[in-house]
């Protein structure tokens, strides 16, 4: 099961680097629309998880005698 | 007499540009609302906590009105191109019809079957399972945009196509070459991210809201955050992608750029101005007034600092000999019509770059054919023919200034919006909240603007140098033109009335009546007046 997974993972892999030659080298727009995409939703996600982190820091200073 | 009347033309043209622009009041929305379902959906899967599911389902369902009156209002288009441009669609619906049936048949048809199993799956797909279809609605939703844009960008630079001299129509050459054109590339990000911008305004405006009235602080602080830093990346990205369409309408549209900056003469790197505002008068050709901001124009526009950039009057004597070529071109196409003799053929290929010149030509051409004018009467025809290449000058002018400054203005917003949001000082700048309120609209109007830059600056052409405009409509009676206009006026009101109540109505709700709990039958029942 483990090594069907790792095949799995090994084959997106490979897609994935497949996608980025083809496509960066014949769209480099569409490229850069996908990473940017990507990295976009990600950093302001990680945004959201950070005022998590902040909510819980002053909570606990608050509770902190 | 005209062979179809400039009144049914205009007509066509400003039906078509009404159901576009209620059309593009919707896509931006879509097209990043999607994006920002999944970046809340994505944090709810990697944290677990039930917050980030509210957020999802609450701002999912304002997805889900604004995608349902979208996909109304956009259904109408795509037959408006065989009604009111039948002209268009025969020269032009080889290269056109291919992206736009894709788009039907895959985009559409992907974006539609996510969207119910996003609605409808909260329970009874994995969590896993439903943020992979959440991100399939955001791809399909995107790749719509991205068949309609090459589709687009095909008329803006026709590329991967050739006139074929026997069937009388654009032909494709290469699909690929119409796919990964740069036109088509830059045209589909820049428009992509600009709804990313307009649906973090949205977002971040109805949270503002809500903490103004101090009401679901819980969800309206995290969806702020998540949409300042969403908007402010997008921002930066779409004024860069507008700098690289800027860069292609200089290399491909000389004539939208010119009209775009208001240059009537051509530059002289590298003191030129770049005009911040003016007065273009396009009857005597001239700008009544500028304030414009010395050595910017030329690094802007060429990325250089010795390139000149050609002004209109230039680009009018330039077209002076296209003409001529262009109405040897049609000529030539007439003899090998009733001929098809090889001589008659290769005459037209020699001049077949210029062909839609010919075309353009007809207009003050006696009889409206460019085949019989008088040898004495050419260098008239061709005198009066080059001022047509021109666009609006004040109309793309403006429109795109409009754009510019909303843009930037928008930049600011998020930059000071994120910064206070990971300061957590939001509730005590209540000016940026009502900032941020009373900016919802303006994204959505920015668009429309770009849109206006892109369209009216490809006139006089549908096709861009091959098929004018006033060739391109049906031949329709006025009458019909003026009671299909005021049907579709009517019709698109309704929707946008009917997009605002329920935005409004849902939006007050708020996410707690109809948030962790509730299910899609709520938002039907409420659409359809239930009490939901």
């Amino acid at each position: 099961m483990k090594l069907l997974r790792l095949a799995g993972l090994a084959l997106a892999l490979v897609i994935a680097l497949l996608f980025a030659v083809f496509v960066g080298d014949q769209g480099p727009w569409y490229f850069a629309w996908v990473v940017g995409t990507v990295m976009i939703v990600l950093i302001s996600g990680a945004g959201t998880i950070l005022l998590d982190a902040q909510e819980e820091n002053i909570s606990q200073k608050e509770n902190t005698p | 007499m005209d062979f179809i009347s400039n009144q049914v033309v205009e007509l066509s043209r400003f039906q078509f540009a009404l159901t576009a622009l209620y059309h593009f009041m919707f896509v931006p929305l879509t097209l990043g609302l999607t994006f920002m379902l999944a970046a809340m959906e994505t944090v709810y899967v990697v944290t677990g906590r039930r917050i980030y599911r509210d957020m999802a389902q609450f701002w999912g369902k304002l997805f889900g009105i604004n995608f349902a009156i979208g996909v109304a209002t956009g259904l109408t288009m795509e037959f408006e191109f065989g009604t009111n441009w039948s002209m268009y669609s025969h020269f032009f619906g080889d290269m056109f019809g291919t992206p736009l049936a894709i788009e039907g048949l895959m985009a559409f048809f992907m974006e539609s079957t996510f969207v119910g199993l996003m609605f409808f799956g909260w329970d009874r797909l994995s969590k896993q399972a439903h943020l992979a279809i959440t991100y399939l609605v955001a791809l399909g939703s995107n790749l719509s945009a991205l068949w309609i844009l090459i589709a687009n960008a095909g008329m803006n630079v026709p590329e991967g196509a050739h006139f074929d001299a026997d069937t009388m129509r654009m032909q494709f050459d290469s699909f690929v070459s119409v796919v990964f054109s740069p036109e088509s590339q830059s045209k589909f990000v820049h428009t992509s991210v600009a709804g990313y911008v307009a649906a973090s305004m949205f977002v971040m405006g109805i949270s503002a809201f809500y903490l103004l009235r101090g009401q679901h602080r819980e969800l309206a602080v995290r969806s702020f955050r998540m949409a300042a830093i969403f908007g402010i990346i997008s921002s930066v990205a779409v004024i860069t992608l507008g700098d690289v369409l800027g860069r292609m309408d200089y290399e491909r549209q000389p004539t939208k750029i010119a009209a775009i900056e208001g240059i009537w003469h051509t530059t002289k790197p590298p003191f030129e101005p770049w005009i911040i505002a003016a007065l273009p008068d396009d009857e005597k050709q001239v700008n009544h007034f500028e304030i414009g901001i010395p050595y910017v124009l030329t690094p802007l526009i060429t990325h250089s600092f010795n390139q000149p950039v050609l002004g209109m009057h230039e680009l009018e004597d330039q077209a002076g000999p296209r003409i001529r070529s262009g109405i040897i071109a049609l000529t030539a196409l007439r003899h090998y019509g009733e001929t098809h003799d090889k001589a008659d053929l290769d005459l037209f290929n020699a001049h077949q770059d210029d062909m839609g010149f010919g075309f353009l030509a007809t207009r003050h051409a006696p009889n409206q054919d460019v085949t019989t004018i008088p040898a004495e009467q050419l260098d008239t025809v061709v005198k009066q023919t080059q001022p047509d290449i021109l666009p609006n000058v004040f109309v793309v002018f403006w429109s795109f200034r409009f754009m510019v400054f909303l843009g930037t203005y928008f930049f600011a917003l998020f930059a000071i919006a994120s910064l206070l949001s990971l300061k957590n000082r939001l509730e005590a700048n209540r000016w940026l909240l009502k900032a941020a309120m009373w900016s919802i609209p303006l994204p959505i109007l920015a668009t429309e603007f770009g849109w206006i830059t892109a369209e009216a600056g490809r006139q006089p052409w549908t096709v861009f140098n091959k098929l004018p405009t006033f060739l391109s409509a049906s031949n329709h009676s006025t009458g019909y033109m003026i009671f299909s206009l005021a049907g579709f006026a009517l019709l698109y009101s309704v929707f946008i009335a009917a997009e605002l109540y329920l935005m409004f109505r849902f939006a007050r709700l708020g996410p707690d009546e109809h948030g962790a709990h509730a299910t899609p039958e709520h938002l039907f029942s409420a659409i359809q007046g239930g009490n939901a």
